[in-house]
């Protein structure tokens, strides 16, 4: 019998090697490499700029997953949400007539329109997860596509800048940003990550010490007994479903409020893929969320600021993945261990 | 007219291999959301080492390459039991991430040349006929019943002396071949060239496709041809009305993805999945 851990040991050394391996094709020495690497996300201000702001999104839709992912929901479709979220929110602040001095009314009001428009896109998953029995994760595949396709549509045509002459949405007015939490200098923090920290902290207490909280985690780690003990698994399912989805929707206005300042196409660079990986390393805990949130934006910002050495940033995409396998691993050896 | 129908085998061709590669997997038991990874980074280095190194060369690597990450897949799930998502949305970073790699470390030879990749209509016979093969294979063979058998429940099987592991490592190798012929048709289909995110969600539409057929290698085949005439459609109406009304070309974009949502909504997944699917 090999040592429980063996196997695990193994795989860590493995995911190692293959990514030293994938140094090794680097033309630039690699002292060099690293120290860029460094420069680009921790050793200035504004590289700490840059490394809080690609937290940002990923601690959000990562508490989005996470709280779906704890009711046993893989929701996949937290990037179509987030997309969907983006583009109606924009909308509204572009749209929503009002007198100066009003805009942080109206901000709430993109952001409720964020949240709202977020949780209907993922609306249509929750039902056929929990009347239907149709896998949530396809269902999400799909609703991602088409959650493309249609913005795509939209931003090309009946919502693009009548102005310009790419496909997207006008600018919105200084006014209508959200202000930074603390900005001195070059270094600058949006409130929208206080608002994803909050979120976290937020979430652990509700699933720690509401009724609710417990139904939700019952229904994730066992939906059997969760069904025997009283609880309506389906409305769980429900509920689940679409607050991730609002969350996610909620994490498109706050994008765009916060950084983005309009909507256009290609809006993710994938962030709702990574955001499965933040909240698959929070594991059971969603503090974790936001140490995870930092390490996915890290790596993120690091890959950016690689490119300028010729290191291709798919280099950073690997490692991300193979972060996520060895998570995966530890997670389920620990459980099947209990078992 | 005759463009609309070569068009439609065009179009269906990589559908048709990456559903096939998905029905290999699925009937095993494996759910698998990383065909679009597969095809994606056998494309990749097909049309690169091809044009470094030669036409045999370069679908020998597309091939390793989509074989390779099935292996990391079947590793994933079946050694170290991680759930078959998760492992499928890694292994799609993984090939998403090595795609990009290899074409930016390799950029001068990918622009300088291109590979010299058999006819289409090669590709196209051999999707046609690997369905016709495997339904015969999985319906009348010893070994494609057990595929079954492991894949409807692998507990029973085991009792009936299987091993669901070996034989899904088995399924997992042929998988990875036919999506990485589904990626190679593709860079076939270009002139021998690859360009950044060629697959396009095609993976995901042929994973759609599979589960439309009923996990069902002929049913399924019909659904790629059906999809896949509706893309020959927005190409031939592409800027001209449709019906007299204006379609705008997302529309057929996303009306493979529509009609499966509308399908599911419809309970038609329910019934007719492999029962063993994520289970051991």
């Amino acid at each position: 019998m090999k040592h429980p851990y063996f196997r695990l040991a193994l795989l860590v050394l493995a995911a190692i090697v293959a990514v030293a391996l994938l140094f090794t094709t680097v033309d630039r020495p690699l002292p060099e490499v690293w120290e860029g690497f460094v420069r680009g996300t921790t050793g200035t201000p504004i590289a700490w700029t840059g490394t809080l702001r690609e937290t940002t999104p990923l601690l959000l839709l990562g508490a989005g997953v996470f709280i779906a992912l704890r009711a046993g929901l893989f929701n996949i479709g937290i990037e179509g949400q987030f997309i969907v979220g983006a583009a109606c929110s924009t909308w509204v602040a572009l749209n929503v007539p009002g007198p100066p001095g009003t805009e942080p009314v109206r901000m709430l009001l993109a952001m409720l329109a964020g949240g709202v428009s977020g949780a209907l896109w993922a609306l249509p998953a929750a039902w056929i997860k929990a009347y239907r029995n149709g896998h949530e994760v396809i269902s999400t595949i799909m609703l991602n596509s088409i959650a493309i396709a249609l913005t795509d549509f939209l931003v090309a045509g009946p919502l693009k800048d009548p102005k310009g002459a790419s496909p997207s949405t006008a600018r919105l007015s200084e006014a209508m940003r959200l202000p930074f939490a603390f900005s001195q200098g070059n270094l600058q923090v949006s409130s929208g990550l206080l608002l994803g920290i909050a979120l976290a902290v937020a979430m652990y207490l509700w699933l720690r010490f509401r009724v609710a909280g417990y139904e939700l985690r019952l229904t994730g780690e066992n939906p059997t007994a969760a069904r025997a003990a009283g609880v309506s698994v389906a409305r769980v399912t429900m509920a689940a479903m679409v607050a991730s989805g609002a969350i996610g929707g909620a994490a498109g206005a706050i994008h765009v409020l916060a950084f983005e300042g309009r909507f256009y196409q290609g809006f993710s660079p994938g962030y709702g893929f990574d955001a499965l990986g933040v909240a698959l390393l929070a594991a059971g805990n969603s503090l974790l969320l936001i140490p995870a949130g930092f390490l996915f934006g890290f790596l993120t910002k690091g890959g950016a600021s690689l490119q300028v050495f010729g290191v291709p940033k798919g280099i950073t995409t690997i490692m991300l993945g193979l972060i996520i396998l060895v998570a995966a691993a530890i997670r389920y050896r620990r459980e099947s261990n209990d078992a | 007219m005759l463009s609309f129908a070569t068009n439609t085998l065009s179009f269906a061709t990589p559908l048709i291999f990456a559903a096939l590669a998905g029905y290999l997997s699925e009937r095993s038991g494996v759910i698998n959301i990383a065909l679009e990874g597969k095809m994606l980074l056998a494309a990749c280095l097909a049309a690169i080492v091809g044009a470094a190194l030669g036409p045999v060369a370069g679908i020998a690597a597309g091939l390793a390459a989509a074989v390779g990450l099935s292996m990391l897949h079947a590793i994933a799930t079946q050694t170290y039991r991680v759930d078959h998502v998760v492992s499928g949305m890694a292994v799609n970073a993984i090939a998403a991430g090595a795609a990009n790699f290899v074409l930016l470390q390799n950029r001068d030879t990918a622009l300088a040349k291109a590979v010299q990749l058999p006819p289409l209509g090669v590709f196209q016979v051999l999707a046609l006929l690997s369905v016709v093969v495997i339904a015969l294979w999985v319906a009348n063979t010893r070994a494609g019943l057990r595929l079954v058998a492991v894949g409807n429940d692998p507990f029973k099987a085991r009792l009936a002396g299987l091993q669901p592991v070996h034989i899904r490592f088995a399924a997992l190798v042929g998988t990875g071949l036919l999506a990485g012929l589904g990626g190679i048709y593709l860079v076939a289909n270009s002139a021998g060239n690859y360009t950044d995110n060629m697959t396009a969600g095609r993976g995901y539409i042929a994973l759609a496709a599979l589960i439309l057929g009923g996990w069902r290698p002929v049913a399924s085949l019909v659904v790629c041809l059906v999809f896949a005439a509706f893309a020959a459609l927005s190409v031939q109406f592409q800027g001209q009305p449709f019906l007299g009304l204006a379609v705008p070309g997302e529309f057929w974009t996303a009306l493979p993805y529509v009609v499966t949502l509308i399908a599911l909504a419809l309970a038609m997944g329910r019934t007719r999945a492999p029962g063993g699917l994520g289970r051991f």
